[in-house]
């Protein structure tokens, strides 16, 4: 059974390569001519500033987003109604719209005219901080609903345990519900930092000078090279790919615990 | 133990599951409540525990109202144990931890008192070649009375037991068992719901049998066993000690 499993895996193999060649082949031999690598290795700097600026506004927003997905989970857990239900909306809001719409609506409409004179007057990059501001409020909603479902998949017997020894509120969140929460939902918040590093890319629509935007600053000055945009896809999977990584291995140990 | 309770009422989304019970326990050391299931032990000794709050009633223990406020119920956890029927360890702590956290943090021992304290009580229970073990690593046996040792480590006036053995295997029901009457032989006040009506006529110094919310007979051990006065205490008796 394995010698014949074996041989058919065989032969889908070298189906799937074969055809991902073929289609390579194809083309790079329609674009022949054009591709000069010379180019982008010239315009280097441009791009390596780019890739730096988006690794910077990755980890910014994360910080951002733990922060507001955190208000967010403290917000709907809230005995106050008013305040649950204005987190509630202000989710349904952001998870309902598109990134690139709240990225241009935000930007344009709300904090430019608010924010840019006066962060630009301290001599702070005001597109960098607002991107990283609007990116905050946009994976953050997404954290917060990651961090709700950790929170309530804890079952009712840790909650009475955790009153029953004598734990007051915070004892009860601190020591028992956020640890055992945490170890949940980590693989998920990993595979959310993922989506973080890519969607950064679009804040390249409110001029925001990362890796996409100085690929298209690139493609411009070089009247229509297409080369940038293979270190742009590299560049982001060197990002990408060791938290996605990292997120794999912690879903696997997270199963090996339970 | 004083325990007198009168017109306790608590209802969940329109249901009684406590209808207007009253109970008058002159003195016992240990007192232990049976019955069917969903007849309101649970919910009874939740009350008497302190983690649910009643809809209409008044429970006195020990001469001392039981509190209503958020802040009178949390001191009266502190004072008191409880252990359910299942999952009642942190499962990301090893059993020492398990011990020495609450104390730590709620009852206010330095590290070092509270690990001693800790493994004094494990070793009592026979369970300190299992300090270092996560809840998983236990069987459901040594899980219960890691359990049990947590929720008499910081000396509970009163330890609430919600059917302690009704997730276990025989085997494993007579090692919690045994192990709660050695608690109760050495002086420990205990109010235990529980289905092992032997258990509770060797080692309850008072019986109350709940249905439908409501205390239908309570007495001796030796009365409520040997005479059931009530229809429904005489048939839940019969039929459960029919295969015992």
């Amino acid at each position: 059974m394995t010698g014949s499993f074996r041989c058919r895996n065989l032969v889908a193999g070298a189906l799937v390569l074969a055809a991902f060649g073929a289609l390579c082949v194809l083309i790079f031999s329609r674009l022949s001519g054009h591709w000069e690598w010379s180019k982008p290795w010239a315009y280097r700097e441009l791009l390596f500033r780019g890739w730096w600026t988006t690794i910077l506004l990755s980890l910014g927003a994360f910080f951002g987003s733990a922060l507001v997905g955190l208000l967010l989970l403290l917000g709907q857990r809230s005995g106050l109604p008013a305040l649950k239900w204005s987190c509630r909306l202000f989710l349904e809001f952001v998870r309902d719209t598109p990134l690139l719409v709240q990225l241009l609506v935000g930007y344009f409409v709300i904090f430019a005219p608010l924010l840019s004179r006066t962060l630009g007057g301290w001599g702070w990059d005001d597109k960098l901080l607002i991107g990283i501001l609007l990116l905050s409020l946009f994976e953050g909603a997404y954290l917060g609903e990651i961090l709700r479902g950790g929170i309530d998949s804890i079952p009712r017997a840790q909650w009475d345990s955790a009153r029953a020894v004598g734990f007051n509120r915070r004892q009860l969140y601190r020591h028992v519900i956020f640890p055992q929460a945490i170890r949940r939902v980590l693989p998920a918040v990993a595979g959310q930092f993922v989506s973080l590093i890519k969607d950064s890319s679009l804040l390249s629509v409110i001029g925001v000078q990362e890796f996409a935007y100085q690929a298209k600053v690139y493609t411009a000055k070089t009247y229509g090279g297409l080369e940038a945009y293979v270190p742009l896809a590299l560049g982001y999977l060197l990002l990408t790919a060791p938290v996605a990584f990292l997120s794999h291995r912690l879903e696997r140990r997270f199963r090996d615990e339970t | 133990m004083k325990l007198e309770v009168a017109g306790l009422t608590k209802r969940y989304d329109g249901h009684a599951a406590l209808d207007g019970l009253d109970l008058s326990v002159a003195d016992a050391r240990v007192l232990a409540l049976i019955g069917p299931s969903g007849g309101g032990k649970s919910t009874f000794l939740r009350v008497l525990g302190g983690l649910e709050t009643p809809d209409e009633g008044r429970v006195s223990l020990h001469g001392e109202t039981l509190p209503a406020t958020a802040a009178g119920l949390l001191a009266h956890r502190r004072r008191n144990g409880f252990l359910f029927q299942q999952f009642n360890l942190f499962p990301h702590l090893d059993a020492l931890r398990n011990l020495t956290l609450p104390l730590e943090t709620v009852h206010g021992l330095s590290p070092a008192d509270a690990r001693q304290t800790a493994e004094a009580v494990l070793g009592r229970f026979g369970l300190l070649a299992h300090a270092r073990k996560r809840p998983a690593q236990l069987s459901g046996g040594q899980q219960q009375r890691v359990g049990l040792a947590r929720a008499v480590a910081a000396k509970p006036r009163v330890l609430f037991l919600d059917e302690p053995t009704s997730a276990l295997d025989p085997e494993m029901t007579a090692e919690v068992l045994e192990l709660i009457q050695e608690l109760a032989a050495a002086g420990q006040t205990i109010v235990l719901s529980t289905h092992e009506m032997g258990f509770a006529r060797a080692v309850a110094d008072h019986v109350a049998f709940l249905a439908a919310g409501r205390i239908e007979e309570s007495g001796p051990p030796a009365d409520l066993f040997g005479n059931p006065r009530s229809p429904a205490c005489q048939r839940f008796l019969s039929r459960i000690l029919k295969w015992s």
